[in-house]
């Protein structure tokens, strides 16, 4: 284990000093794109991913029937369909490994993005139309889904797509991964790749400020008592998540009404709201 | 593309209202599997599960080649999956649907990531030779969780599955057959078993476990947890769907806990009582012990 | 570019037609014909990468380019032995000649892709578009050599080109100027060995010398840019727009590099002694021709309303003399080659002192490279 756990637990320092409840720097802007309908940039750490919405829009013929590996709605006709593409670039990662469309890890991913927003928007304000997300990954640093899931949601809110709440995520690693009764295992929040390499973790994202959880996903080996110190860490980490990106949307609409390109009756609306 | 058929309008609210009320089409408790049958052929590593009318068999074979020059000391263990249009006209050949790119991850992740198939104990001479172990499943009819009933297929498969013994002396390999030697099983170190919870209503409260057809196509989410006997997780994915309390995921996952115990119990019977049919001379007594996990 | 068809009306491509073959040209968005439309540029975006650039064109397309290299074993093509034994010799001269040794160099040790959101990628236009960038990079042999470390070692570059924005308009020009601009950023870790040795490298980033050298001692080419240049009727356009591309009776993408000579001390001069030199050409299938002709008003039952079935055989001879014979205001989908005449003006107002491309590689060259 090149991540050596015996100087966390004399140090309660992490291997980039933080401590076991920081999340890294998180940085994001929406409407980083004119040509879009809604788009964002975001970085958790040295992760480092672009999202671009376009739609609600006329579906494009013979466009989507076909492609595999875009994540399709499916059972819902009165409603918008989501397609969610993610491109990951091939100098994101330290080595360049090139990665194809129909990596299944990838697609894993298109379709839990694309069923976490398809149970929180109001696609059924848009019927027969498609919304489609472009997801790129400029830089890889752990985090991955997480990133993406919140990239997601502030380039939808930039799209104004009527949604019931900010869908935000993150990770939530253990000290331990064996050892049931091991007492001194500690909880760590929003791992970055040398952690998720050697830790167990879990990738959680929740709705709003509530406890809701609509994402959960793991991918390591751990003991299943392990699992609710996980699972609160990571909710209470997407709550703080949550905070800055409701940050970012405020402060961006403030700096929209500076500058004159929202109309006085949306003003009140966030006026009052601050 | 050929789509699936969509419950109607009144299957739908009939459905949906009798699951608030906590009854279920088959009069199945809200967290009772159905019936589950698990039979294994005359060959070795194959294996039938039915799971009511869901039916999925999986088959498990070996053949020795030259290993990945990136891993030399590793065997390959791989695991696929088709769904064919046997099941439903939905599923086209070589179109993989959003239902099996998933299947195949889950397998993926549960079986193959977390370690339960030694692959080391698959090397026969490092950087050339080594065992190369494929799992074919077949799903023969759908009628809902087959993660489930796929993923127990695909365990006991390879726990009942006898690899031709081998020996090496200096730089040959002898491979024997299966009268030379007893075939030996393969170096299996826990058994994961898939879960599959289905969220119903307004907040995704209800949940429902082994759900049908109809069901899976009225649910509001899922959580698919893999355990193995010993507690420890091996895979958790919810993915998407309507957001759920997280004490309900908790309290999934103690459930899942004891239903993998469940299975656990049932597949190591299962294999006793096979092992004991094919129990002709003395030599199979002493194997059978091996399989009491 | 089946996937970017405009919808716009027969008579409306016939107005934007006939407003941009008039001379001077009235373009939509009022430009004049050789001027193009604003962009904001950046470099080293990404630190972990060997260099970066993003482009953002003012009709709000984006690009993303970051470059990567690895060390790589050269493989003699020739097979082992033979190769052992060159090496043998060369070395037995005294090291031999590097400039000998460079020849070696190939383009394959330069991989690049393409990825533009909702196309395949091994997409028909996708897979053209890389090729296009790549053919130009490559023309003139120099930058493969740039590659070459040892005669048993070699830089394997990773250019990985990402379109960020739906591809709106034909993106060429776009990446073509993000690549330009990515490789310009592009740093590769100081060599600290000699000779044919396994090759060690400075760890000091900042000492790193960039592959194409800054200026100052700037000699060589720089990387080559492609311009999008579209003919319609007698003028020519650069940086056309979606809408004018819709209506292009031919478009061309010119490739051309910056060739700087190493200059003695009378060039101290202010004079910008750029010499440009055209490395590749090829014409690109414009949208146009997907479009639908325009029916002429006496061909028009629908607005006449004097439909009469005994007339219809006259009517359909009718019908087919307007495709034959262009009509004054009525669009038609240009059909057919690009003139000789045309082509020729096109590479010289390229490559014109002062001219467009001039005015581009001033432009990047403002952008700051980090």
């Amino acid at each position: 284990m090149p991540l050596d756990t015996s100087t966390y637990s004399l140090a309660l320092l992490r291997i980039d000093g933080r401590r076991w409840n920081d999340l890294r720097r998180l940085h994001a802007q929406i409407h980083t794109q004119d040509a879009a309908d809604g788009s964002s940039y975001l970085e958790m750490g040295h992760t480092k991913v672009m999202c671009v919405v376009t739609g609600p829009a006329e579906p494009q013929a013979g466009q989507k029937k076909g492609t595999v590996g875009s994540a399709q709605a499916t059972g819902q006709k009165e409603g918008a369909s989501i397609v969610v593409n993610v491109v990951v670039a091939g100098f994101s990662s330290v080595d360049r490994k090139r990665r194809g469309r129909n990596d299944r890890r990838i697609q894993e991913m298109e379709i839990t993005i694309q069923k976490a927003l398809a149970a929180n928007l109001h696609t059924h304000l848009f019927p027969h139309s498609t919304i489609t997300v472009s997801l790129h990954v400029l830089s890889q640093d752990g985090s991955l889904l997480a990133a993406l899931i919140n990239a997601t949601t502030l380039a939808v809110i930039d799209a104004g797509i009527p949604m019931t709440d900010y869908i935000t995520a993150c990770t939530a690693g253990s000290t331990s991964s064996y050892a049931a009764g091991d007492d001194a295992a500690d909880p760590l929040l929003d791992l970055n790749t040398q952690e998720e390499q050697e830790l167990p973790y879990l990738t959680v994202g929740t709705l709003g400020d509530s406890d809701k959880v609509a994402v959960l996903v793991c991918e390591s080996r751990v003991q299943v008592s392990r699992l609710e110190g996980m699972l609160v860490v990571g909710v209470d980490g997407c709550k703080q998540v949550r905070r800055l990106l409701d940050g970012i949307v405020k402060q961006k609409g403030r700096k929209m009404i500076k500058e004159g390109a929202v109309r006085r009756s949306d003003m009140m609306a966030v006026s009052l709201d601050d | 593309m050929p789509r699936e058929a969509e419950p109607s309008l009144s299957e739908r609210t009939f459905t949906l209202q009798a699951i608030s009320e906590g009854l279920r089409l088959d009069s199945r408790k809200l967290d009772q599997f159905r019936p589950l049958e698990l039979s294994f052929g005359d060959e070795y590593g194959v294996a039938d599960v039915k799971l009511g009318k869901t039916r999925v068999l999986a088959k498990v074979s070996a053949e020795v080649t030259v290993p990945f020059s990136d891993r030399p000391f590793d065997g390959i263990f791989q695991i696929t999956s088709e769904l064919g249009p046997m099941v439903a006209p939905s599923f086209e050949v070589n179109r993989p649907t959003e239902t099996e790119i998933l299947l195949a991850r889950l397998l993926e992740k549960t079986i193959r990531r977390s370690g339960a198939l030694d692959t080391e104990s698959l090397c026969l001479i490092a950087g050339q030779k080594c065992w190369s172990v494929r799992v074919d499943l077949h799903i023969l009819s759908a009628d809902g969780n087959l993660i489930d009933s796929s993923c127990l297929a695909v365990v006991a498969a390879l726990r009942h599955f006898r690899r031709p013994d081998t020996s090496i002396e200096g730089e040959t390999l002898t491979i024997y057959t299966a009268a030379e030697r007893e075939p030996v099983p393969l170096s299996w170190l826990h058994s994961p078993f898939c879960t599959t919870f289905d969220f119903f209503g307004e907040d995704g409260e209800i949940v429902l476990v082994d759900t049908t057809w109809l069901e899976e196509q009225l649910r509001v989410g899922s959580v698919t947890f893999s355990l193995n006997k010993h507690g420890e997780i091996c895979q958790i994915s919810k993915l998407g769907g309507k957001p759920v309390e997280a004490t309900l995921i908790i309290q999934c996952a103690q459930m899942a806990l004891a239903k993998s115990k469940e299975f656990t119990d049932l597949v190591d019977a299962r294999l006793a009582e096979d092992a004991k049919r094919r129990d002709k001379g003395g030599l199979m007594a002493e194997l059978s012990a091996e399989n009491e996990r | 570019m089946a996937n970017q068809q405009t919808l716009l009306s027969p008579a409306e491509l016939a107005y934007l037609h006939s407003s941009l073959s008039l001379s001077p040209p009235i373009r939509p968005d009022g430009r004049t014909a050789k001027q193009f439309r604003p962009l904001t540029a950046e470099t080293g975006i990404l630190p972990g990468t060997n260099g970066s650039a993003r482009v953002c064109l003012a009709d709000g397309t984006e690009a993303i380019v970051g470059v990567k290299a690895e060390i790589e074993k050269t493989v003699d093509p020739l097979g082992g032995e033979h190769y052992q034994e060159y090496v043998k010799s060369a070395s037995g001269a005294g090291g031999g000649d590097a400039e000998e040794d460079k020849r070696g160099a190939r383009g394959e040790w330069l991989e690049m892709t393409v990825e533009i959101p909702g196309l395949r990628d091994d997409d028909a236009g996708t897979v053209f578009l890389a090729e296009l960038l790549r053919e130009a990079l490559l023309a003139d042999g120099e930058f493969a050599k740039k590659l070459w470390i040892n005669r048993r070692f070699h830089w394997r570059l990773y250019l990985d080109i990402i379109l960020i924005s739906p591809p709106l308009s034909y993106p060429l020009p776009l990446l073509s100027l993000t690549t330009h601009l990515a490789l310009l950023s592009t740093r590769l870790p100081r060599l600290k060995s000699e000779g044919d040795e396994d090759p060690m490298f400075d760890d000091d980033w900042e000492a790193s010398p960039f592959l194409y050298p800054r200026q100052g001692a700037a000699a060589g080419s720089r990387p080559p840019i492609t311009l999008l240049v579209v003919a319609v009727g007698d003028s020519i356009l650069f940086d056309p727009s979606k809408e004018e591309l819709a209506v292009a009776d031919s478009a061309l993408a010119v490739s051309l590099c910056e060739v700087r000579t190493q200059k003695g001390d009378e060039s101290m001069e202010v004079d910008s002694g750029r010499e440009l030199r055209l490395v590749s050409m090829r014409t690109v299938d414009p949208p146009s021709r997907l479009t639908p002709p325009g029916v002429p008003s006496t061909g028009n039952f629908a607005a006449s309303g004097t439909f009469d079935p005994s007339s219809q055989k006259k009517q359909q001879q009718q019908q087919q003399r307007v495709e034959e014979y262009p009509q004054e205001g009525v669009w038609k989908a240009p059909l057919g080659g690009t003139r000789f005449a045309v082509l020729d003006s096109i590479i010289r107002a390229v490559l014109e002192k002062g001219g467009v491309a001039d005015e581009v590689l001033d432009g990047l060259e403002g952008v700051d490279l980090s």
